[in-house]
Formats: structure tokens, sequence, C-alpha cells
């Protein structure tokens, strides 16, 4: 099942080509890496794929539903999530709870198994302990944990994640795509991620997405290398 | 004071405006547009105008004026998002402009009502208003009520909020529209030149207060019913003018509580409540 299909996806900034020929599929239990150097225009693809700019050819679907049916859930970690306002009145309990919120709890309260989704999703990123803090209280660090914990519990199938290592060491950088394995191979979830870290993470991927530059524009515009299929462990959604 | 009718009417809008002031106030803070509500009451002095110039009920025109308004700025937000601040300057220079021009066009008769909007008065306060006012309220209180985890999300982030499937569009121009209803009740009481004062204050100042979202909204009504009552028991004490008076005091409560927090990190008095609790 195609979580996300990108045909033929092409973007201009006015009248200047940023993307062209971009044409891939995210499937449930796929993990796969974009890369492509500084001002690629990956994060514009990620913003293309999810709706928050319109492409100038070409189309992006986004699956309604998941492969049980249900309506899909995207969780998306932004690159500048984790600068948000200090000033914003909210502990680190209250921003995981509002994970939970997007599976069917906009208007309900939180159970018993939404509260656990969130004591685990803060324990996995190390943040448990700090849940009462004030956000705008957190180091830069640990505020990108807490927007991946967030992400976590919302427990999406579908990961769009840009650049979410930034900041981490390379020991919690471990840690953090083993986790990402763990759902994509164990529980199908679909994850798209833009990261620089090309090798540590080729363990854990299924495939490479890279972006590189046309030769034959005058503008500094990117295509699609291939999208190649890495080491592929078993899964059971594969 | 208490026997007098027009002062029982005081209060209970004082009371209503205290209810949703701090609820508005934290969103247009949180979302970058504190300024808007000026525009807007700014915009609503042309909406005054134009009900004294065709002989309307200027509250209806004014609610009608600032609605178009508040669309149009979430349209301009948008169209100019790294620069949100333009769609302001622009609007609130349209909005004078017409004020002016309309009042203009009244030839005198309109200026002792436009000082009633510009200042505000506790004298003139209706039933009718304070009806508004409390249907407002109750919508106001109920729509956070359903609406405040979307709102939490929109607030936090727009991204984030679009991705997890919120309207954002719809929300952010359905916020405007209440701001400006709100703006064009209450005006005519606290005056058109400090409205967005009394709305954005309580929440500015229990921000510093509360850890979290809920505790920034009840801890602001608190403050807002303090500003507001004793300011209106001032106000009509010295005889001058309420939202003058009440922003006064809520600014004197936001140097309190800024002094108090400085003081409380210089001298480390938070060992002193973890000893306790330990």
């Amino acid at each position: 099942m195609h979580y996300i299909e990108v045909k033929n996806l092409a973007f201009r900034y006015e009248d200047e080509p940023v993307l062209e020929n971009i044409s891939f599929e995210v499937d449930a239990g796929d993990f796969v890496m974009l890369t492509g150097e500084n001002g690629a225009a990956k994060t514009t693809l990620l913003r293309n794929i999810l709706g928050l700019l319109k492409p100038s050819k070409g189309s992006v679907r986004i699956s309604p539903t998941n492969r049980n049916g249900e309506k899909l859930a995207v969780g998306y970690v932004s690159q500048q999530i984790s600068a948000f306002n200090a000033g914003f009145p909210s502990t680190v309990m209250e921003l995981v709870q509002s994970g939970r919120y997007q599976r069917g709890k906009w208007f309900k309260r939180l159970d018993k198994e939404d509260k656990e989704h969130v004591r685990r999703s803060l324990e996995s990123v190390g943040m448990w302990n700090m849940r009462h803090k004030k956000i705008g209280e957190l180091s830069g660090g640990q505020k990108q944990r807490i927007s991946l914990a967030r992400v976590f519990a919302t427990d999406p199938d579908l990961f769009v994640l840009d650049e979410p290592t930034t900041g981490m060491d390379v020991h919690s950088r471990d840690e953090f795509y083993k986790l990402l394995k763990h759902n994509s191979s164990e529980h199908g979830k679909g994850i798209l991620m833009v990261t620089h870290d090309h090798e540590e993470i080729r363990n854990h991927a299924d495939k490479h997405i890279e972006l590189v530059r046309k030769e034959d524009s005058p503008w500094r515009c990117f295509s699609m290398d291939s999208c190649k299929e890495l080491s592929k462990p078993q899964s059971s959604f594969h | 004071m208490f026997f007098h009718g027009f002062m029982q009417r005081a209060f209970e809008a004082s009371i209503l405006i205290s209810l949703i002031a701090p609820i508005l106030g934290l969103f247009l803070i949180l979302r970058r547009q504190s300024l808007m509500a000026d525009t807007l009451s700014h915009v609503s002095l042309a909406g005054v105008a134009l009900g004294l110039l065709v002989g309307i009920n200027p509250t209806w025109t004014n609610i009608l004026v600032v609605v178009v308004i508040a669309v149009v700025l979430e349209y301009l937000r948008v169209v100019y998002r790294t620069y949100s601040e333009i769609s302001i300057a622009i609007l609130m220079s349209v909005g004078m402009a017409l004020a002016l021009v309309l009042m203009g066009l009244n030839e005198g008769g309109a200026t002792l009502s436009m000082n009633q909007f510009l200042f505000g008065s506790i004298v003139t306060i209706s039933k009718e208003q304070v009806w508004m006012l409390l249907v407002l309220t109750i919508i106001i209180g109920g729509l956070y009520f359903i609406f405040r985890k979307p709102m939490y999300i929109l607030t936090f982030d727009e991204e984030t909020a679009f991705t997890a499937g919120l309207p954002i569009k719809t929300m952010s121009i359905l916020f405007n529209v209440l701001t400006g209803i709100t703006i064009a009740v209450i005006m005519p009481i606290v005056g058109a030149l400090l409205v967005s004062a009394i709305i954005v204050l309580p929440a500015a100042i229990s921000m510093r207060l509360s850890k979290s979202f809920n505790g920034v909204i009840l801890i602001g009504i608190v403050i807002a019913l303090i500003g507001m009552l004793s300011g209106l028991v001032a106000s009509y004490d010295l005889g001058t003018p309420p939202g003058a008076t009440i922003t006064l005091i809520l600014i004197t409560i936001f140097a309190i509580t800024t002094i108090g927090k400085i003081l409380f990190r210089v001298l480390n008095l938070g060992r002193l409540f973890k000893k306790k609790s330990a």
C-alpha cells in the first residue's frame, strides 16, 4: 500500500525551477531516507508532499487510510519545530499529550491507553523526569527530543521527519534510528526522513533517495538521482 | 454606587469581559497578533462613524465592518506571512482614515458619540449591550471548551496543525471574526484606544505566572477580574475614563508580578518551596 505516491513532481519558486522529475513511493513498512547537499530543496520536497506547498507540475497523493482502513495519521517534525516560542505556556507533558489528539481525541478525554503512550514516548527519549517542566525552560536538544516524543505519542502511520537528529550525539542517534526501524519493520509504519547522516542510517533504512543538482539547468534545480533499495531485512510488512 | 442601575450594568459587563478577555488575549499573543486587536479597534471606529452617519445603531454597523476586516486581515496575514505586521499597518491606517472621513461627512453631531467610543463610558452601558456580552461570553466560552485542543495545536505550530488534518484557515478566520465581534461589543465600554490593552494584558501577565495552558487562562481570568472591578470602582470615584483606569491598574499588576518574579529568582525563594514539599 502506497502511503505516499509522488509522480513526476516539479516545483518552482516564482519562475525559478527548484525541483523536477521527482517520482517515488513510500509504502507501509518502508523506511526511506532522503538526502542531498545543503540547499538541495529537501525541505521544499517534504512541504510539497504534505500539502504545505503546491507542486507546479505532477502530483502527490497521501493515502487517506492506513493498512487497516482507518484514517491515516501523519506525524511531522519540521526542522524549525524545536525552535518554538520560549514563552509558549505549556508543560512538556501537555505538549506530548497533544500528540494523542489527532488519534480521535480532539473532543474526548485522554484515556489510560493514551496516557501509557505518552509515558512510553517520553521515556523513549529520556524526558519522563522533565514532564512537569515548562517547555520554554528546556535546552535546544531537549526541545528536539520532546518534539520527537510528541510524534511517537501520536503513534502515526506515516512519519515525515526533517533532520530530526540535529543536536543529538552518536549514541542517541543510533537509538533513535533503531526505534524508527522497529516502528517500520514491526509495526508497518511508513517513514520518510530527511537526513545528513548517510552512513549511520544506511544500516537501518530500506530505501535511499538522493536529490542531485541538474547539470543541464542554468538554475539551481534538483532532481532525483534514483530510489535505491538498501539492504532490506525480513519484516512482516514486505 | 452599587445602587445605580448603570453601575450594576457596568459591573455585569466587567465580569463578562474578564471571562473572555484572557482567552482571546492568550491566543492573540501566541499567534503574534497582539496588535490585531488594536487594528480592529481602529477599524471599529469607522464602523461606529458609519452607523452614526446613516442613522443605524453603531454597534451593528461596527460588528459588520469589523467582521469584514477580520477576514481581510487573515488573508493579508497569509499573503505577507513573513512580514505579518504589514497587514496591521495597512488596515489600521484604512480604519482611521475611513473613520475621520465618515465623521467629516456627518457635519458635526457625531463628535460627542465618537468621544464615548474613543475613551469608553460606563454611564452609557445599556441592558442590550450586557445581553449581547452575555451571549458572546457563552459562545466564546463554549467554543473554547469544545475547540481548546485544536486551538492549542494551531497556536503551537500551524504546520503541525495542518498535517494533523485541522482546517487551519477556517479556524483562523473564525478566531479573527470572534475577536472582531468582541472588540465591537466591548469598545463602547472601555474605549477604542485601550480595548486591545484590556484584552491582551491579563493574558500577558498570567503567562509569566503559570506553566500550563489552562493555568494561564484561569489566572488570566482572576487578574482580569481584579483589574476590571477595581478599575471600575476607581473610575467611578475619581471620575476618570474606565478604559484608562483599568489599563493603568493592569499595568501596575504587570509591574508588580515582573518585580516579584525577579526578586523570587534573585533571592532563590524557590528552594523554600522545594524543602517544604520534600
